[in-house]
């Protein structure tokens, strides 16, 4: 995904000073950050907050990178994992208190989960639906444990391998596999309880 | 999850080649060995299809368009365009100041507290107060504004303006009209109440007395009734000459209380 050697190249431009080389790395991860953020946050304005925190930590710690003990990506992958599990920490006591009907983000429709899963029979068009379908998908996914959501996700989503996985979430490659697992298998259930027709 | 044999595979073993199988890396005999117990097992058969549809549901999840503001508002909060941007204002000539203006913005800095205090209202009406207080004074005291540019300042000229200011007061104190009428009531109440003093014809006589004798009392008691009766006394050559007491002639006197 990338190159080793052009990535520490630019990382000690950056250590430099030069605000071109922090532009072009800002301008090559923040796309993939905020994907993170916002399916791990379930919310637009949170994932926009987040991703601006991890650069700015990013930034003031951008030094402290080891191209020899990980590629980039998995440093940023971590930085960013370890400000989504603070910002869970800080709203848990939010996300007791939500349901079902709950509306996951601005991106998807005022509608609650429950009622876009069952109002599927009749979609205006493709689009329209598989729209539905991805909002319906991303709200349940907000709901399962935190653990196995950032694993299916950064699987499943950011296609990462297993090892760099673990070596994100600081846990064995098992481990990983069985979370996976049981993320997948947990939003399945969720989506399969009232959403059977799409199956 | 029950720990079951299953067409010679175990439930744990089944869970460890789960997510090779959904990967598609798993081939030959593993793989027919998989299939075989998610078939007969009741437990890993539907772990097996709910996990494979979790992964479809997660891919078919597309990538999210961050908002188009985020890479600058990025870079504004670390090293980005605001600080290229006031890199190229501090780097921008500065237009020149004078000396005059320098002082006068020093000396604002200092007054401006002073100045703050001085236009608050209850300040304002004070300090009108006291300038009304300082100029009845003056003008009591009789100072006018002429006379401070003659004023001398050896001790002589003080002592002297000092005695002259304490006449003026004196004086002024003295002429104002409810100050005289005090002063004459109280002189009337003194002389009303001290002993009424004897006639001026009376002083007169006295005056004219050389005798050097002092009064008879009996004379000058005031207090008695105005019509008294008193003997006339006749010399005492006359008694030694052989006449009688009893032979005097009575003689009446009335005499008359004079008030002033």
């Amino acid at each position: 995904m990338e190159d080793v050697q052009v990535v520490a190249m630019l990382v000690r431009r950056c250590i430099a000073g030069d605000a071109a080389a922090w532009e072009e790395i800002v301008q090559t991860y923040n796309r993939r950050i905020y994907n993170i953020c916002y399916r791990f946050a379930g919310s637009g304005d949170d994932a926009q907050d987040l991703t601006q925190e991890v650069f700015i930590k990013m930034y003031r710690t951008l030094a402290s990178y080891d191209h020899t003990k990980g590629a980039f990506v998995t440093w940023v992958t971590t930085i960013t994992r370890n400000l989504l599990v603070d910002h869970f920490r800080k709203t848990k006591q939010d996300r007791v208190t939500d349901s079902m009907d709950t509306v996951a983000s601005e991106h998807e429709d005022v509608q609650p989960l429950s009622e876009q899963i069952q109002d599927q029979s009749a979609p205006p068009d493709a689009h329209v639906r598989q729209r539905e379908v991805g909002e319906a998908v991303h709200a349940a996914l907000t709901k399962i444990s935190p653990e196995l959501r950032e694993a299916v996700i950064l699987r499943d989503l950011q296609d990462m391998d297993y090892k760099e996985i673990a070596a994100v979430l600081r846990v064995p490659e098992g481990t990983v596999k069985s979370r996976i697992n049981r993320g997948r298998a947990e939003l399945a259930r969720l989506l399969q309880r009232t959403y059977r027709q799409v199956m | 999850m029950p720990d079951t044999t299953h067409n010679g595979m175990q439930c744990h073993e089944f869970d460890q080649l789960l997510i090779d199988a959904i990967d598609g890396i798993l081939s030959g005999a593993a793989l027919d060995r998989f299939q075989a117990h998610a078939r007969s097992c009741r437990a890993c058969g539907p772990l097996l299809a709910e996990a494979q549809a979790g992964r479809n549901w997660l891919k078919s999840l597309a990538e999210v368009e961050p908002p188009a503001s985020l890479v600058a508002n990025i870079l504004a909060s670390t090293s980005g365009v605001d600080t290229q941007r006031l890199q190229a204002v501090a780097r921008a000539p500065q237009p020149s100041i004078s000396w005059l203006e320098r002082v006068q913005a020093a000396m604002y800095g200092y007054l401006e507290p002073v100045w703050d205090t001085v236009r608050q209202p209850r300040f304002a009406m004070s300090f009108g107060m006291a300038f009304f207080a300082l100029s009845v004074g003056l003008t009591v005291l009789g100072v006018k504004p002429s006379d401070l540019r003659q004023i001398s300042l050896r001790p002589t000229a003080i002592r002297h303006a000092y005695y002259n200011a304490q006449a003026r007061v004196v004086r002024y104190v003295d002429n104002v009209r409810p100050v005289l009428e005090l002063q004459a009531a109280i002189h009337g109440i003194k002389r009303n109440l001290a002993p009424a003093e004897p006639g001026p014809a009376k002083q007169k006589e006295r005056k004219n007395d050389t005798t050097q004798q002092p009064e008879l009392k009996q004379e000058r008691n005031y207090s008695r009734t105005e019509n008294q009766l008193i003997l006339a006394s006749a010399p005492r050559g006359s008694f030694r000459r052989g006449v009688n007491a009893c032979d005097l002639p009575v003689v009446s006197v009335t005499t008359y209380r004079r008030f002033v």
